[in-house]
């Protein structure tokens, strides 16, 4: 069973960025990942989540946006302006946080963890929260960017 | 490089890599672009190619789709004798090394790392083509 700590998460986090700058053009900083105790301030709009599995542990990790900031994203990645989250922006969601696990699963995969393969899923709406699968903390890691605040959150059973 | 006017297929299950993919082609100059949505609903279209004598001239396809994977389609298009040798890039977000040894044995022509730079894509494409070239 692997702990939440800093080899596994760095791999998500330098995901992220290494996937937003190079597919989006769109530079990120993380800051201190903490346990999720509170709400976050900025709202949620859309989070794309995906599963961990593997022969030792099972979790989730999910990738969530403010509006603002997703559609910022996805006008930088495919080059169309949106001004709302259509059905067809909300597979952008899908597309990054799929870039996201297969940069970090390699690096995980290569240290022994044999994370299986997995297809992400979409969660919508206004002001939302994420509820993982587990009664285990979760570790919320917010990203500043020039268009706002984003979180990955991961959260191990 | 492929002559801009190169029939091009993208085979990949979301929407949004279509989009980049056909984005990254379009600023390239190619203008012949058809687009499916995973292995499955490519053959056909790949079949009409051979049929009406016009075959892609490159693919342009993901690894991991449902009902027919990109590594499967490849196998397939190698297995054609008409088509055989048409330049294939494979898209992947996994990269492990395992992957890798299997579509060099079933004779993928390149392959391609998400995520990936207009650069990249450009300079995946032009190895592409030289492999595929006569020397």
């Amino acid at each position: 069973m692997p702990k939440l700590d800093v080899e596994f998460l760095n791999p998500f986090i330098d995901g992220t960025i290494e996937t937003l700058k190079v597919q989006c053009s769109f530079d990120a900083t993380a800051g201190k990942a903490h346990l999720k105790d509170h709400i976050p301030e900025s709202s949620i709009d859309i989070a794309a989540v995906i599963g961990l599995a593997s022969p030792a542990f099972k979790g989730s990790i999910a990738i969530c946006f403010p509006k603002v900031v997703f559609l910022a994203l996805m006008e930088r990645m495919l080059g169309e302006k949106h001004t709302e989250i259509t059905k067809e922006l909300e597979d952008g969601a899908s597309e990054l946080l799929n870039i996201i696990f297969g940069q970090a699963k390699r690096v995980l995969n290569q240290k022994g963890y044999s994370i299986e393969k997995a297809i992400p899923t979409i969660v919508r709406g206004d002001n939302m929260q994420v509820r993982h699968l587990t009664v285990k903390p979760i570790l919320m890691v917010p990203f500043q960017t020039a268009m706002g605040e984003f979180f990955i959150e991961i959260a191990l059973e | 490089m492929f002559a801009p006017e190169t029939k091009i297929l993208v085979v990949d299950d979301m929407i949004t890599m279509r989009k980049i993919v056909r984005k990254n082609l379009s600023e390239l100059g190619f203008k012949e672009i058809k687009e499916a949505d995973d292995g499955a609903t490519a053959w056909p279209l790949i079949e009409v190619g051979i049929a009406t004598k016009q075959p892609y001239g490159l693919i342009v396809c993901d690894w991991n789709m449902p009902t027919m994977k990109g590594i499967d389609l490849l196998k397939k298009v190698r297995a054609h004798i008409e088509i055989a040798k048409t330049p294939f890039l494979l898209v992947t977000a996994e990269a492990e090394i395992g992957q890798i040894s299997e579509a060099i044995s079933a004779g993928v022509s390149d392959y391609l790392v998400k995520p990936f730079s207009s650069s990249v894509f450009s300079s995946k494409l032009e190895a592409v083509w030289k492999k595929a070239s006569p020397k």
